[in-house]
Parts: structure tokens; sequence; C-alpha cells
């Protein structure tokens, strides 16, 4: 440094000054850069203000605490003015809690919890042990509610896995990183108990340079035993539990909050944790012990931010503040400064706050269990946090500066998008080529090789699994549903819905694609889409173009979400997710939605189940090729974006739901990725049974447009023939007959269009088993 | 204070998919010429016992636990 | 017959407990989750149980310990040393022992599978060892009783029968020290389940998702009263937890039902 900005403080323990009051504008962006703060210069100042007032210099572990509480991870200073805007706002009673992670009503006695993060940074580095602490630190948020987690939900997005050609330095393989980030979630799901049951890839060149790690989960709790996650108010002890402190995990908020370079890899490596499962299953345990026993006030996670977040959260959200006594935090070495104690992320790591009568219980049951517990601090009467080492104060600071943090209202740039007038569409060949193309494109091709490492049915209760059809001649599913509680029929279905290459061309459409392709995904099984969470990943919004964008997707998602009447209790937002050199990832605003169904034993799975059905198309096709498969893959631009008409999406659904009710339907599918064709496609290939389409009905396009249109809002249903009329009535003028089931390939009247469904089956069977090595290849 | 290696490895003759799976990997990276991948683990146990000692409390170690006769073969070595 | 007691026994990792517990409460029988602390004294007064005071003992699925060192070599040391006698004495008493998936794994490790010299072998003589594919694998298998009458646990289920019962493992081949092992527990009708195909042919992968010899899928001890599986029939009491139920069925009982039932039947009254 250029001159003594820090100055150690003569004590047993490592421990400095910061000359910040003296400090000007250069020396303050230099203390930021040599702390690793990640604070701008504009935010030091603030600090320096404060700290003027108080009187006197802070501490390292003073302005580290800030640096963590003031990063975009911990405080959403850049997304804040736009979530509330558009997303806080739906509200609806049966909301139970926007905590750690939301809460819906589930019946009488139960709640449900659901919630999706990112874990895209660390995975970018060390894809195994980013993707299993993802996977750790969500199951924390549903643990912290008292909701016993129920099912994971994992949609990942890379490069093309089998890309040729140089990577960018610095950069790894797509492939190796999807190989890591599956045996992650895997090792730590199937470790924990929890299955894995819905989720998706996204592949783009765009990924390549930053893939993205979005981990859900869902949970489920008895309504009286939902958990605070602050504490109860003054006079009560805080006790951390589970692993110990480490170096692990230092800085990894700031680290979430920039964007990747090329020396990432080497100077990030300490906020790349390792996960314990086996650490984990116990506290988890523990935790719902003392919770179901009303022995605990609040239980919080320790995410991003650690100890510093954790405490100050919980502190400020129960009225009060807390004394902290920071020598008493189990390590998992010596020699650690306190600074690094406060703000590291090991993992596996829990604080409960409790009357101080019930700290003995407390502890017994921990011990049971065999997981350190150890009270760490008092809640106070003012709203304060001070610090102690060996009895000397290290930090004191008002809590609500320390975890207020500042809000940017940032500028942005709206994006010009696509009206279809000038689209160009491709020369095509035949629909035979094109259909087998599209199948076989990763996007579509069947994700067995994941989904199979995944223990989906552990805990039992996996009604309808990912894949369905005949047993091992699987095709892909669309909701996975749960029965949660024992003995009863009600499920709970899951779903991912997002299109990167929509919001990229029209932010947001796009962000209204999103919410009804998780809602159709929903619906498909015949459940009545009741929440959704959401994972905002865009690029640097301190670039107005990449701010526009989110803004825009933002809105699309908030409004559908309102039309729909549908709350969106919790999120996650991952900014500044940029490869090396700027080059920004394809907005994806990832949706998890989370749909209910009175009866499982009424749920409806996508592939064909007779020969001599009719086939129905649901909902409307329109010129809508916009960020198609179809363009993709074979160069058609400037397609129009489908977009939503909320009002007739929610009648269709309603619909539908009630024709399913009625058992008027045997499969159904919802259609996205590459349209009519791969829908049916689809559903030919988990049946094990052909198809004659005949899409003269579908008026007014081209054959083209009909079978390859990705235009939302829109089922395939199969309807026994005896039913077609009663299902016809039922959905008004929402449903079109485009064929029947038949014989043993998929046929296309008037397009001379003939293949076997064996080859429908190889194209999307075989292609990632391929790229990612199996069994089969031997 | 005495430090010994245990290797524990596969009995010749039992599959090593682990193995074959990472042969086949680094070879799908470019990597030319490997003959053959077997995956070892090895603990490092440091015990308070003279190196005789430690290496015949080692050995019961692999006995007891360490080891699966069945299909797996052990070695101690003392540091 | 008074109620069946049946421990369910787990340490950290195991995973499965619940939907075991519960699969014996559906059969009417009163399963208990015991943590292996509270056998072997470390609990509190009111949490210690003692193995003598049930009826069944069942092992569930999951990772003890992570599955360190091997599938299920931690937990079996660690009850040998906490609660080793006792369990042999179970064992000879002739109750009932049922391990599935990591349960059938730590009874492998623990010696009381196959057992072919002694109740309970000083070290193991057999292993479940990495599947075929190296890779974990959920997916449906289909198991048919072979055993010849020697396995009390499954004297409920008719001999020849198939049923569907899912796998999900990662170390589920078994092996013995020589060649004819599977020979050997064939003669000694020590084979219980074999994964067969849709047909009842003989399963190839992925049927036999693991690969192990001669399609063995479940194996109990001479005396008959010990059985581990790798399939979870815990997995599929009733018929909606089966992964193609949507296609078409005639019972809501699910295939995992008769087993559950029949291991709870093998209780001596």
């Amino acid at each position: 440094m250029s001159r003594d900005l820090l100055r150690r403080r003569n004590t047993s323990f490592e421990l400095y000054d910061v000359s910040v009051l003296s400090a000007g504008d250069s020396e303050l962006a230099e203390i930021s850069s040599t702390l690793s703060l990640s604070l701008s210069l504009d935010e030091m100042k603030v600090i320096r203000t404060y700290f003027t007032k108080e009187g006197r210099d802070p501490t390292d572990i003073e302005v580290q605490a800030l640096g963590q509480a003031w990063s975009e991870h911990c405080c959403y200073k850049s997304s804040k003015p736009i979530l509330k805007e558009f997303v806080f706002g739906i509200d609806r009673d049966d909301v139970l809690s926007r905590g750690d992670a939301g809460v819906m009503v589930f019946d009488d006695d139960y709640g449900y919890a659901l919630r999706i993060e990112s874990h895209n940074h660390p995975s970018a580095i060390e894809p195994y042990g980013g993707a299993a602490t993802g996977i750790g630190g969500i199951l924390r948020d549903v643990v912290c509610m008292g909701a016993q987690p129920i099912g994971l939900a994992d949609p990942l997005c890379f490069g093309y896995p089998d890309r040729k050609g140089d990577l960018p330095p610095g950069v790894k393989h797509p492939r190796y990183l999807m190989g890591g980030v599956v045996s992650g979630i895997r090792d730590y799901g199937n470790r924990c108990g929890i299955p894995t049951i819905t989720g998706g890839f996204f592949f783009d060149e765009r990924y390549t340079g930053n893939c993205l790690v979005n981990v859900g989960c869902l949970g489920i709790v008895k309504r009286k035993d939902l958990a605070n996650n602050f504490a109860g108010g003054p006079g009560e002890v805080m006790i951390l539990v589970g692993g110990r402190t480490g170096r692990d995990g230092i800085h990894g908020v700031n680290f979430a909050s920039r964007d990747l370079t090329e020396t990432s890899q080497d100077d990030s490596r300490g906020a790349v944790q390792l996960g314990d499962p086996i650490t984990k299953e116990p506290v988890m345990h523990a935790c719902f012990e003392v919770n179901e026993k009303h022995l605990v006030t609040g239980m919080k996670d320790l995410g991003g931010g650690g100890l510093s977040c954790v405490v100050g959260e919980m502190a400020l959200a129960g009225g009060c503040g807390a004394d902290v006594d920071v020598d008493k935090v189990p390590l998992k070495e010596s020699g650690l400064a306190p600074w690094e104690i406060w703000v590291s992320e090991s993992q596996e790591r829990m604080m409960v706050t409790c009357k101080p009568d019930n700290v003995a219980k407390v502890l017994e049951v921990f011990a049971l269990w065999d997981v350190i517990a150890t009270p760490i601090a008092k809640t106070t009467s003012v709203q304060r946090m001070r610090l102690f080492m060996n009895g000397e104060m290290i930090f004191d600071m008002d809590l609500e500066f320390l975890t207020g943090g500042p809000v940017y209202v940032r500028p942005y740039a709206l994006p010009s998008v696509p009206d279809g007038s000038k689209e160009k569409f491709p020369d095509l060949p035949s629909n035979k080529e094109v259909i087998l193309t599209l199948l076989s494109d990763p996007n579509v091709a069947s994700k067995e090789w994941a989904i199979r490492q995944y223990d989906h049915e552990v805990r039992a209760s996996t009604a309808i699994h990912p894949m369905v059809g005949k047993m091992n001649e699987t095709g892909p599913g669309d909701a996975s549903v749960l029965m949660p509680v024992p003995g009863k029929w009600k499920g709970l279905a899951a779903a991912i819905g997002c299109n990167p290459w929509f919001t990229a061309l029209d932010p947001y459409n796009g962000g209204k694609s999103g919410i009804d392709e998780a809602c159709r995904n929903i619906v498909a099984v015949g459940a009545r889409p009741n929440a959704f969470t959401d994972c905002l990943n865009f690029g640097n919004p301190e670039r107005p173009e990449r701010l526009g964008e989110m803004r825009e997707a933002v809105r699309g998602i908030g409004e559908t979400a309102k039309g729909l009447g549908i709350p969106i209790p919790s999120g996650n937002v991952s900014l500044y997710n940029e490869a090396a050199g700027g080059r920004a990832i394809l907005p994806t605003p990832m949706i998890l939605a989370c749909g209910l169904i009175d009866d499982v034993r009424k749920a409806i799975t996508a592939d064909l189940k007779k020969e001599g059905s009719c086939l129905f198309l649901v909902g409307s096709t329109k010129r809508e090729m916009g960020g198609s498969l179809l363009f993709r893959k074979f160069g058609g631009s400037d397609g129009k974006v489908p977009g939503v008409d909320v009002a007739r999406a929610k009648e269709l659904m309603d619909r539908l739901l009630r024709a399913m009710d009625s058992r008027l339907v045997l499969s159904c599918h919802d259609c996205s990725d590459g349209g009519i064709a791969v829908a049916v496609a689809e559903m030919c290939i988990s049946g094990g049974i052909g198809a004659e389409l005949d899409l003269t009905a579908i008026g007014g396009l081209e054959e083209g447009v009909k079978l390859y249109s990705e235009s939302n809002t829109r089922w395939i249903a199969e309807v026994d023939g005896k039913n077609a009329e009663a299902f016809s009535d039922a959905m008004g003028d929402g449903a079109t007959c485009i064929g029947i089931t038949k014989g043993a390939s998929l046929k296309i009247k008037g397009a001379r269009t003939d293949i076997p469904v064996t080859e429908l089956r190889k194209a999307w069977s075989d292609p990632i088993w391929k790229i990612m090595g199996g069994a089969g290849d031997e | 204070m005495t430090v010994v290696d245990v290797r524990i490895e596969l009995k010749k003759g039992v599959a090593d998919p682990e193995g074959s799976n990472t042969k086949k990997t680094l070879e799908s990276l470019g990597f030319k010429g490997i003959d053959s991948v077997r995956t070892v683990k090895v603990f490092e146990i440091t015990l308070d016992a003279p190196a005789e000692e430690a290496k015949k409390h080692a050995e019961e170690m692999c006995r007891q636990l360490l080891a699966n006769p069945v299909i797996q073969k052990y070695s101690v070595v003392v540091r | 017959m008074s109620e069946v007691r049946v421990c369910v026994l787990r340490i950290e990792g195991t995973n499965c407990e619940d939907e075991m517990a519960e699969a014996f409460r559906m059969c009417g029988a009163a399963p208990e989750k015991v943590h292996l602390n509270q056998m072997s004294g470390k609990a509190p007064p009111e949490l210690r149980r003692s193995i003598e005071d049930y009826d069944i003992l069942a092992l569930p699925g999951g990772f003890s310990a992570g599955d360190y060192v091997r599938a299920g070599a931690i937990f079996g040391a660690r009850i040998k040393s906490s609660m080793g006698r006792q369990l042999r004495d179970f064992v000879d008493s002739e109750k009932p022992v049922f391990g599935v998936c990591n349960g059938f794994q730590i009874l492998v490790e623990l010696g009381l599978l196959p057992a072919a010299k002694e109740t309970m072998e000083p070290s193991p003589t057999a292993a479940l060892y990495n599947n075929d594919s190296g890779r974990f694998e959920c997916r449906p298998t289909i198991l048919r009783n072979d055993s010849r009458g020697r396995c009390r646990l499954v004297s409920q289920v008719p001999s020849g029968r198939t049923l569907a019962i899912p796998s999900a493992h990662a170390e589920g081949r078994l092996l013995g020290m020589d060649e004819d092992f599977a020979d050997r527990l064939e003669d000694n009708d020590q084979v219980v389940f074999r994964y067969v195909g849709p047909e009842g042919e003989k399963a190839g992968y992925p049927w036999n998702p693991n690969g192990s010899k001669s399609d063995i899928a479940g194996i109990c001890n001479p005396a008959g009263n010990v059985l581990g599986m790798m399939p979870h029939p815990e997995r599929v009491m009733t018929r909606f937890t089966h992964a193609d139920w949507t296609r078409g069925y005639t019972s809501e009982d699910g295939d995992g039902k008769e087993i559950i039932m029949s291991v709870v039947k093998a209780v001596k009254s």
C-alpha cells in the first residue's frame, strides 16, 4: 500500500485498524481492492462518512463485514428496484412465508417450501464442489423454514458439450463442466437422500465462458412448525451448529458479484468450498427436532457472507442487536484472523436462536446427533452489532447501516425487438431430416445420462417420474409429482420453464414465455400451477443494455404471474454472468413452478397410451418463429418471438385441467422446443406407438410454421375416440384435432413423411450418451 | 509419531469401472499411449507407536475395516 | 399375534429410514427409527434401546457414513464394535434381519451374508462392488423370487413371482471369493431374488443394472432369517410410486408391499 493504510493492533490475534478517515479517494479505492472488498469508491465514501461520525477508523473486520453485506449477492443493490416494481407485489392469502424459502399452503395441516438460487461462479471454477455446495445451500434454505426437503430441481446451462475448437483462456470445456456439475449434484443430493426430480439442460455457445448452475429445492412443513429466520427478541442466545469454520469459501459473495476473468481460476480458489453431505444430514435432523419441540425461535442458514450476514440479518429482523464472542466459533485450523472467521463461507453451518432457558435442551439434541453446537452470541436491545475477541471489542456498528446496504437505480437501455416483418424463413430439407435433427439437438435429446445418476425416487414419494413411458424405454416427462405426506394422495408438481433464446431476442416476451412454459409443464400432468420461484441470471448490471434485458424480462415475468394470480414467494438474482472479455451469457430467467393436484391417481403422463386415440392440439399456433429451435438449427432469422395472451392462457389451463379431472385425457405433453412435430415425436417415443398427423385444421399457415412454430400456451392431448366430442366441448374453441395414434411410425399427411418410432427413439436417445460416455458405447 | 501409508487396491481380475472410464476419458482428451488406469486408495495414518508396531496395527486395520478381502488387497509402508 | 416391533437402525448418512418405517407401518407392524448411538449407551437414559426388545431388525438404504472406505463398511464396523454380540444373538434366535441397498451392503460387510460358515463371519466373504456401468443407476428393475423355501422372509411371496422393484445404487454387483460363488449360493438355496427382463427372460443391462453375477439381486443366510437385497421394495408400497403406473394397473397396492408383508409374517408368534 502507498502508505500505512493498515495499522496492526497490538493484540494476540491478527487485527488491523484501517485508515479510512484520513484516506483520499485513490486510497479508498486502494483499500477496497487490497482487502478484496469489491466495494465501489462511492460506497467507500459512505463508509468514510459513517466512521467520521463515529470518530474513529474502522477495523479490518468491520470493512470486511461491509464488503459482504453490501455485495450484490447479499443486498441486491442493482436488482431490488426492478424486483419491487414488477414481482414483489403479487400477493395471495395462501402465502405463508417469504423467508429464506417461500412457503405456500399445501393443505389444512401442511405448507410447502420452494426456493431456487444460483451457484454459477463457483461451478465454473470447480464444477464438482461448486455444484455440490450449491445443493447444500439450497437444502439449508428450506430446512431453516422448518421444512423437510423433499425434492431438488437443477436447471443447468453449458456450452455445447461436443464443442470443437480452441477455448478462450481460463475457460474449461463444457463437457468437463457438465460432467463435474452432474457428479456434484448426484453425490450431494443422493447422499442427503433428497430426490432430484426435475431440472433442465440448456446448451448454447454463449454459456461456454460462464456456465449456469441453478439449484432449486422443495420442502414440506407442518404449518404449526413453520420457522422464522430471525431472533425472537433481545436477550436470546445464538447457537452456531454444524461444520467448523475454516478458510474455505472466503469472499464467495464478492466473487459472485464480479465478472469471471482469465485468472479467476487461481484468484478465487478460496471462494470455492468443499461440501460434506454427511455432516449436513444430521444437522438437518437435529434442526427439525429442536424446531418441532419449539425450543428455538429462529433458524437461518450460513450462506453467502457467512456469520457476518447471518448474525446481522437475524438480529435486525428480530428488532434487536447482537454481542458476539468471535473466539467461541469452532475452527478447522488455528490462526484464523477474526475477519476470516467472520466472513468465511464454510459449509454445513446453521444458526439457531433460543431463549436462555432452552440452551441446554437444544445442545442436548445436537449432541445426540453428533453435531457441534456452540453458543456464540446474545441478542441485545440496542440495534448495534458488537464483536469481541478474547474480551476485546473489535467491531461496533449500527446494524441498520451495516445490513441495509446501498440501492442503485442504474441506467438501462431497452433492447430493440424483432417484430417479424423481416423474418427470413430457412430452406428446409425433408420433414424427416428436420425432425430427426431437432430431436438429436442436445437441447431436446434425452437427458437420461444425468437423470438416472440422480436418485429421483428416494423418500418413496415420487408419483410422476422425470422420465415417463414404458419401463427402460422411456421418453421425456413434463413435470414431476411428489406425494409429500405419507398416506395422503395430494400431490405437489414441480417443473422448470425458461427460454433463454426468446429472452435474448425479446426479453419481455422471453420472461412471459418462461412462466407460460413452466405452467404448461405443470398443467400437462394434471396439476394446477400454484407458485413460482425464480433465479434471474443476467450479465453485468452496470452495462445499460444488460440491465435493460433484465428489466424487460422481469416485467414479463411479473405481468404474467400477476395476470395468472400466482405469487412468487421467493427468488434469487445472479448478475455479472459474463465470460472473460465481457461476453455475456444468454439472459436466463429460470422459473421453477409448483402445482397442486388433489389426487395424484388422476395425474397424467406424456407417453401415448394406445392406438386409435385422437390427438388434439390445445391452443393456437401462430407465425412466431423467433428464437425457435428450427431457426437456430437451420438458419432462420428475425422471427417474432412468441408472446403470451395471459387471459387466454388462464382460460385454457382451467379448461384442460377440468377435462383431465373428468378423466377425458389419456396423455398430455407440453408443446415447446421444436413445436408440434417434436412434441408428438416425443409422445411416440415414450409410448412406443406411432401417430398420423393431419394439420389441415390449423388454418392459414404454411406447413413449416405449423410443425415447428413454438407459440406459447399449447399442449398435445391424447383422447380416447369415444371421448373426443366430450373433450372438444370441454375445451370450447381451444382444441383442434390434428391426428390419431396408429402403427409404429410418425406420419404427416400430405408431406409424405414417415419416420419409424425406432428411428425417432434412436435420434433422441443416443446423442448425450455418445458425448458423455456410457454403458452402451463399449 | 509414525506415519504409515496404507494402499488399498483391487485384486487382479476385479473389473475397475472407474479406472477404465477414466482411461477412456483421458484418451478422449487426446492423451495417447495409455496402457491402463487403475484406481488405488491410500490412507495416510499417523500413529503413536514405533515403526514395527505401527505396521502391525495398520495391517489389523486393513483386516477389520480398510480392505474387503474379496475384492481388495492391501499393503502397508512405514514412511 | 401381538404387535411386531421393528427396529429401523440408522446412523448419519442413512437416508431411507422414513420410508422403511412407513412401509412396515403400512403392513401393520410397529416400527421405530433408532440411531446406533441409542444402542451403544451414548444416549441419555430415556433414549437408550436394546436390540432384544425388537422382533425385526431393518437396515435401510442410504450412504451411511458417506460410504467412505467402502459402501457399508463403516456402519458395519460400528455395529460390530457397539452391539456385535447382541446382534449375533439376535440372528441366532432366528429373528428376521432385513437389509435393503446400503443395508444389504452393511450385512455383507458385517459378515452376516452370505455367512456360509458361521452366523457372523469375522471378515467379509462377499462384496457389493461398483456397477459395471461405473455409474449410479436409478431405474426400474424386475425381480423374480427364486427362493426354494430357505428364506423365511419371502415365504409369503409365491415362488417364481416377478415383482417390479426399483433400484438406485452405484455399488450393487455381488462378488465372491471364487468363480463358483454364485453356484454355491444357488445350490444352497441362498439366492432369493434375481433380476429378470420384462417378460421374465434373462436380464441384460439395464434390467440387471449392476452386472451382478447370475443376475443376483438378493440373498439370504443359510438359516434363512437374514435377507439382503439391492432394490427398494419400500419405495413401491402403492401402485402410484411405480414408474409406469399411468400405463394401467389392476391393484392399488405396490409390488413392494408383498415383500414387506412377508417380512412381517416371518416373525415367529
